[in-house]
């Protein structure tokens, strides 16, 4: 089960309302790559990985994504505070006031909703690792994607820190994916599928 | 299994890893990271978002230059986030000694640090609110507040 712990994984501390951010980094939150996706995707692989000490690593790393998307709606929820009528009529942020007002809704920046189709759990142990590769790299540009196009430090110091977390993310699954090879068959790592057939 | 125990004679610098020499076709690879590898101090750690120089691969050279201020909330976090970081580590290391000894002093200099607190300003989760006698666990702010976060 989860306990909430009363805190943040690292602080957020925005001074300044912008709601252009706002509609950007909203991305993260809700958008193909972003923090929901990421967290639903590793702690649903979880029950058809055969071996413990790789369940174990998708349950961190999908419990460690629960907090960056606790994170990402922090930014969101502080880069809106305070807003004006004038703030919302001058921005981007208009289409998603409409709809959301100064709340937090899981959508991408597009303003497609958050879609179980941006992410997959295939039930085959080498296909979900290499699925994890994929989505920490696509993590990792959005968040390059999100530094380009902000230049306040507030928001800055907290995407470089979620940025690096998908690189460290995506050494460990690289590993996770070098400790199921070894169970595997070496002459044909593909002679089965080790969820259904060990 | 083995060559990863196995350093190569001259030795990998911090940021390379050990690939095995032979390896079967059609399979992608990412270097293991080795033993023993340098870390930072957890504050450090915290704000550059891995405990790894040899990890620690910034966009454009922007990096956190700063360590948070020495607020009991961001001496939490570091630790914390050291523990988790090691966390990491052990699921895919699990038999290297030194990473163990590590987190072990971090989850007790937590359980202090947690302990001291909860004592000044609240209890951290539902469970710990019984420790006052009275029920705060709903008093303000939450974590995703501004006041929670902004120093002093």
């Amino acid at each position: 089960m989860f306990v909430y712990n009363k805190k943040l994984q690292f602080p957020v501390k925005i001074t300044h309302t912008d709601p252009r951010l706002a509609s950007i980094i909203i991305s993260q939150y809700g958008g193909p790559d972003g923090e929901l996706g990421a967290s639903l995707r590793y702690l649903s692989q979880r029950y058809s990985m055969p071996y413990p000490d790789l369940q174990g690593l998708l349950t961190d790393i999908g419990t460690e994504e629960l907090g960056h998307l606790e994170m990402v709606g922090a930014i969101v929820h502080q880069l809106t505070r305070k807003l004006t009528d004038s703030q919302i009529e001058n921005s981007n942020f208009a289409p998603y006031f409409v709809d959301h007002s100064a709340s937090v809704y899981p959508t991408a920046a597009s303003g497609f909703p958050w879609s179980a189709a941006s992410m997959a759990v295939k039930g085959d142990p080498i296909t979900d690792l290499t699925e994890d590769l994929a989505a920490e790299q696509k993590a990792r540009t959005t968040y390059d994607n999100i530094l380009r196009l902000s230049d306040d430090p507030d928001v800055n110091e907290v995407i470089k820190f979620l940025r690096q977390r998908e690189v460290v993310h995506f050494q460990r699954f690289g590993e996770a994916l070098q400790l199921l090879r070894e169970r595997l068959n070496e002459k044909n790592v593909y002679a089965m599928n080790p969820a259904l057939d060990m | 299994m083995d060559y990863r125990n196995h350093q190569p004679e001259t030795g990998c610098a911090d940021n390379m890893g050990v690939l095995p020499c032979c390896a079967p076709l059609a399979n992608p690879y990412v270097p293991f990271q080795q033993e023993n590898a340098a870390t930072y101090q957890a504050p450090m750690g915290l704000v550059r978002g891995t405990l790894y120089p040899g990890l620690d691969l910034p966009f454009m050279g922007m990096v956190n230059q700063n360590e948070q201020s020495h607020t009991p909330m961001h001496q939490l976090q570091a630790l914390n986030f050291a523990i988790s970081e090691l966390g990491l580590y052990l699921d895919t290391h699990p038999t290297d000694q030194e990473a163990i000894d590590l987190f072990n002093q971090y989850v007790e200099q937590y359980s202090h640090a947690m302990q001291q607190y909860e004592q000044n300003y609240g209890p951290l989760n539902q469970m710990s609110s019984a420790l006052s006698g009275t029920y705060e666990w709903t008093k303000g702010p939450w974590p995703w507040d501004y006041d929670a976060n902004k120093e002093g």
